[in-house]
Order: C-alpha cells, then structure tokens, then sequence
C-alpha cells in the first residue's frame, strides 16, 4: 500500500529544474534512502515531501492526498501530523532542554506529556541527560534527541536530512540501530543521504541525478541484515 | 502539562536562559517605563508641586462683604468652609481704617489682620525684626518707617478718629437690643476713658470693657481691671447715675464718674464711637515692593480695641487648586454664605493655569516622545532578537507550528518582557520622579498605587506594538531553511 507518490513532478526555478518529471513511489513501512550528488535535486525533493515546498507541476500524494495543491496552513498541519523531520544540522531550541526539545513537538501536535517525552529519550538512551542543554549534549547526543523528537507523535513517515552527515561512526551505529528498529516497527522512512552506508542499511535506494531518477537499487540483504540486527540486539539485551 | 504551562515554560526558558539577549530587550523597555512612569507621575503631581509653588505669590481668592459695612469673623469663618481644609494654604483677614499719629501730624491707613496667616497667604512679605505676637505691637510699612523715621522697637501714639458728624442726636436712639455701644469721658487729670458696651435683647448691659487710657495705674486705672467694679454694670439699663445704680472704684471717684459718664453718651459703633488714642510698639518694619508698605499693620484684636469693632473688610485666601475648582468654590460660598461673596484674583489664577498648561503639554510631549522611542528601541532589538533565532523558528514551523503560534509565542515574550520592564519601571520611575521633585519642586511625592498597573499595562501595550513588525518577519521565515547546508 502506498504512503507517497510523486507522479510526474518538477521544480522549475527560472532555467534550470530542481526536478524533473520524477516519478517515485514509497509504500507504507518501506524503508527508503535517496542518493546523489550536490545540485542533484535531494534537497528539492526533500522539501516537496516535507511540505515545505510545492512542485511546479505534478502530483505529491501523501496518504492519498495531493499536497502540492494544498495551501502553506494545510502543509503544515500535515507536516505536523504525518511526518517527523530529522535534520544533518540536529536543530534544537538552544535554550530548552533535551526533554523540553522532544516537548516542543508535543506541543504543536497535541499535548505537551513530559513523562511521555522522557521515555522516548530513555528509547534512545538519553533518560539520564534529558535535562541537559543542547549546549551540554555532543552532536550524536543532540541527533538522537532530534530522533526522539521525530517519533514522539508517532509519525507515518520518518523524513530525515544527512542523518548522520555530522556523527562519527558510533552514533552513526546508534542512528541506524533506531532506524531499524523503527522500521521493525512498521514506520516508513525516508532518509536522504550521500554516505552509501547509510543507503545500504535501507531496504531500497533511489538515485537522483541532474534532477531525474537515475536508478533504482534494491538492498537485496535487508532481510538478513534486519535478522542480524534483531539477533544483535537480543544479545545485546541478554547480556 | 497543558499548553499553557508549556508555552510558559517555553517563553520563560527563552527568556531566563537567553538573559544576555533579553537583557537588552528588557533594558529598552524598562527604561522606557521609568521614564514614563517617572513622567507620568510628575505630570500628575505637577499641578500640586506647581500649586504650592505658586502659592507664594499671594493669595489667588477674596472674601468680601456684600455691603460696605463689613462682615463678621463668623461670617468669614463659615465662608472659609466652603474650601477643602487640605487645599487651604492660608485666609488672611484684612481691615482697612485710616489712623492719625498726632504727635507727627501724619495719617495712615492701618490694616487689621491675623499674622499667623499673613505669612501663609503673602511669603513674599520681608520683615526687618519681627511679626507682631502680642497686644499693642504693630508692623510700619517701609515708606511710613521712612517718612516718619520709625525703626523697630520704636512706639507709635495712633489715634482712631470716628468720622465726623455722627454723634449727633441723642445717645438713647442707639440703645437698641443687641447694639454694641462706645464712648469716652474725661476722667482724672485730663486723660480719656473708654468704654465699649454690649446690650443684650432687653438694652441692659450685657457686657462692657473698659479702657483707662491714661489714668493713675493704682488708682483709676483699676476700672480698667478690676472685675467687681465692671461686673456691678452688667444686667443695668442706660443711663446710669453715678453712686446710685454703681458703686465708684475706692479713691477713684473721677474715674468711675467718667465711666458712667461715657457709658451714657456712648453710641452706636456703627456710626459714632468716641476717638481713641493707643500707643503701639514698633516689631519690624515691612518691604514688600507694595502698597503694603505705606501700611501700619496690627493684630485685628488691636484694631477691634481701637475702634471698638471686630469686623473684617476683606480675607485673603491661597488656596491650592485648579482654576475650575476656584470657581466652583467661589461660586458656592458666594451662593451658600449670606452677605459674603467671593472672588478670584483672575492675574494669579491665570498666570498659574497658563503656566501649569505649558508645562503639562511639555511633559505630555515629552512622553509622547519618550514612547516612541522606546517603541523603536524595543521593536529594533525584537528585530534583532528575530534574525537572530531564524533557525528556531524555522525549525518550530517545521515542526508543525502554525503562522499563530509563531506570532503567540513571540507576542508572549514580548509581553512578559513588558510586564518586568512596566513592574521596574513603574518602581525605578517612582524613584526618578522623587529625584526630580525633590530636586527641582524640593518636596516629595505621594506613590500613586494606580501607577504600577497603569505603567504595566502600557509597557506590555508598547511591547506587544514593537512586536508587530518582527513578529510580522518572524512569521514570513521558511521552514525549510533548516534543511539547508549553513
């Protein structure tokens, strides 16, 4: 079943098109990296499916609706109930607190619920710093903050930018572990990245190039990574 | 946590741990509320300072009698309640007679007054020595010490000519009920005794006093003190015969006759009390760059001695009001108090609204001023403080924060920010308004307990107006600049 669709979809600034006639197609639970180099329309794509910005001609459809033709109040209200955002840049307000960061996004969804924040920081280990200030936290620290963030309202789809552009290898390790363990969990992700590793821990990879679907590669291991991981994890848990 | 205790906890958390930034914010806006607070508060205060100040310039309000005869201290008494006590600097009581000093062949006029309140109503008046505090003494205007060469502690023989022609006609034509009676024989070895007589509502002598004059102190001048003597008067109708109806004082045969004597041909104070001659001590002489200066002032009590009446020609009185309130009370005493009215001396109570206007308008501008600039200052740092936190804004939207709670969120720091500034301004402005009146009116001011929410709820007003325009920017920021590369 699918979650998004983008049907014929370009993004004309001026001369040059961002995208062009892209068709992509992401369905419910699948796990999904977009690759390319610079300039090769990532960002462009990103925003069209965050809602932060329309296609100039073409179809977005988003849970069966067609958010390039709803108006800026209506993507956000979508953006805010169907999709959590994850950043290179982590983004946190630097004057709250870890826990008052995950709130923030409780706040603009619906209910602000400090006890529900704290254990989705306790989901990606970060129970003890939760009143930390960003200031206070490392940079793999503050992204798995942002991750907690982007699944405290249980969102459809997990948007995420260069996840891990800005971590070493072993929050890079931990990122992963969250996004498989979210994706074990049936949320659908997409992560936009240049770094093959992070691509090759999705169950698919679409290439953009020049503004246009390159290729399509499908991760034909993912199912025996995933049974790896859990079997890690399980260790990992035993022991 | 409901949203609320969350928006709360965001707006304080941004403000709390951002000071440096909100600071500046703050800063702005509570200098701005001082200086309004302060403003406010003296352009409240003003009219009192200004009204007290002006108040040495003399009295801005008379009492006058109706008709030429003068009105009684209890008519004046009663008008002046018709004056708030607290606005009521001071009500001096002016009489007006012409007196002659023999000895120079001279003549003045005199004026009766209370010198308690002289100091109240004119603080102009320069005295060289001293106010006068006990019977007898009087204060010589400049021009008269000069012409006639007093100097204080120098004496002075003044003597009241009732007007000529009066006494005519039979004495018993006076002695109505009620009628207040004065007249003068020769008593022992050529000097004068006076007499000043009450009747009662049947004509009998009700009360008299009795002046020796000149009379041997031991002997004739006891008609002047002792009580037996002058209270064997009392209850006995006009005329009397002397050694029949009174006993004489012992040894002073002449005295007493003339008493009697005195008492028969005494008439009507209104129009023929016999002339009467007093010697005054010099206690200061007066300067006032006045007319006053050709005065002789004395106690109204002395006055009423010489001519044997205490009625007043005219007070005046400082009072510490506005020109409205002026008015209505002069209305009200002209229209409450029988045979009184009052007036405004229109030269002080003009010059004061003029002056009290102009000054008012300039603290209004000054104000007006002020806000503004506040206004600017504090809209510019919220401009600052917008730019500066783009990426968190941008990253709220993002998060799925609507254009309204953008706009509530900053509308909310603003306004916090305004009610610390409004709360130190109004406690800083106070302050600053007790430096200045103490400086420039020299007296303090009373705190306004209006002023700390009047001056909170214009900081918050002014804040939540400097916020319009950032708050206008902060809402127009794209979410998907968090997306970027920076």
């Amino acid at each position: 079943m699918s979650l998004l669709e983008l049907k014929n979809v370009s993004k004309i600034y001026g001369d040059l098109k961002a995208l062009d006639n892209v068709n992509v197609h992401v369905d419910k639970g699948e796990w999904v990296a977009i690759m390319g180099p610079s300039g090769s329309g990532k960002s462009t794509m990103m925003n069209i499916i965050g809602c932060m910005d329309k296609p100039t001609l073409g179809e977005v459809l988003l849970d069966g609706v067609d958010i390039a033709k709803e108006n800026s109040k209506k993507l956000t209200d979508i953006r805010r109930d169907k999709i959590g955002l994850i950043f290179q840049q982590f983004h946190m307000v630097n004057y709250l607190t870890a826990v008052e960061n995950v709130m923030v996004s409780q706040y603009y969804h619906s209910m602000p619920d400090e006890q529900e924040a704290l254990e989705a920081l306790g989901r990606v280990g970060l129970r003890e710093r939760a009143h930390h200030l960003p200031s206070q936290l490392s940079g793999g620290e503050q992204q798995r903050v942002c991750v907690a963030r982007a699944l405290i309202n249980h969102p459809e789809l997990i948007l995420a930018d260069e996840p891990t552009g800005n971590l070493d290898e072993a929050n890079e390790n931990i990122v992963l572990d969250l996004f498989a363990q979210l994706h074990a969990e049936g949320t659908t992700l997409i992560v936009v990245t240049h770094d093959p590793e992070v691509a090759d821990a999705a169950q698919r990879t679409i290439v953009l190039e020049h503004g246009k679907v390159a290729r399509e590669v499908i991760n034909e291991h993912f199912d025996e990574q995933q049974k790896l991981w859990l079997a890690r994890l399980n260790a990992e848990n035993k022991g | 946590m409901t949203k609320r205790r969350m928006f709360l906890r965001m707006i304080t958390a941004s403000l709390l741990r951002r000071r440096s930034r909100m600071l500046i914010a703050l800063l702005s806006i509570g200098i701005g509320a001082t200086i309004l607070a302060g403003l406010v508060t003296i352009y409240v205060d003003v009219p009192r300072q200004m009204g007290a100040q002006f108040r040495s310039f003399g009295a801005n309000m008379l009492i006058l009698s109706d008709d030429e005869k003068g009105m009684s201290k209890d008519q004046m008494d009663k008008a002046l309640e018709g004056i708030p006590a607290d606005q009521l600097v001071g009500a001096a009581p002016y009489r007006y007679i012409r007196v002659d000093m023999t000895t120079r062949q001279q003549s003045f006029t005199s004026a009766g007054t209370d010198f308690d309140q002289i100091t109240k109503t004119s603080p102009y008046f320069s005295v060289e020595g001293r106010y006068p505090e006990n019977p007898r003494e009087v204060l010589v205007g400049k021009e008269i010490a000069e012409t006639i060469g007093i100097r204080e502690g120098s004496d002075m023989e003044l003597t009241w000519q009732p007007a000529a022609g009066n006494a005519e006609g039979d004495p018993s034509e006076d002695r109505k009920p009620g009628a207040v009676l004065s007249g003068s024989a020769e008593g022992w070895s050529g000097g004068t005794v006076y007499v000043t007589v009450k009747l009662d509502d049947s004509s009998r002598i009700a009360s008299l006093t009795i002046d020796a004059g000149t009379q041997t102190p031991e002997i004739g001048g006891l008609a002047q003190t002792d009580e037996a003597f002058s209270r064997q008067f009392v209850g006995k109708t006009l005329p009397l015969t002397p050694g029949e109806d009174v006993d004489a004082l012992s040894g002073a045969t002449i005295t007493s006759t003339a008493v009697v004597e005195a008492l028969n041909t005494a008439r009507s104070t209104q129009d023929t009390v016999a002339a009467k001659t007093v010697k005054y001590t010099v206690t200061g002489i007066l300067t006032t760059g006045g007319e006053e200066e050709s005065y002789v002032f004395m106690s109204l009590e002395d006055m009423a001695g010489l001519t044997g009446s205490d009625i007043v020609d005219v007070a005046e009185l400082s009072v510490s009001a506005s020109a409205e309130e002026l008015e209505a009370y002069a209305e009200q005493i002209t229209g409450n108090v029988d045979g009184v009215r009052a007036r405004l001396v229109k030269r002080v109570t003009r010059s004061e609204t003029a002056v009290l206007g102009k000054l008012q308008s300039l603290v209004f501008l000054v104000t007006a001023v002020v806000l503004i600039l506040t206004m600017i200052c504090v809209s510019t740092t919220m401009m600052a403080v917008v730019s500066e936190r783009r990426r968190e804004i941008g990253l709220r939207k993002a998060l799925g924060a609507s254009d309204g709670s953008i706009r509530t969120e900053f509308l909310g720091e603003g306004m916090f920010l305004g009610l610390l500034g409004g709360v130190l301004g109004a406690i800083l402005g106070f302050a600053f308004a007790q430096v200045v009146s103490v400086n420039v009116f020299d007296s303090s001011i009373t705190f306004q307990p209006l002023l700390l929410p009047a001056a909170v709820i214009v900081s918050m007003g002014v804040a939540a107006l400097s916020c319009l325009q950032p708050i206008k920017r902060a809402v127009a920021i794209d979410p998907a600049i968090v997306l970027k590369d920076e």
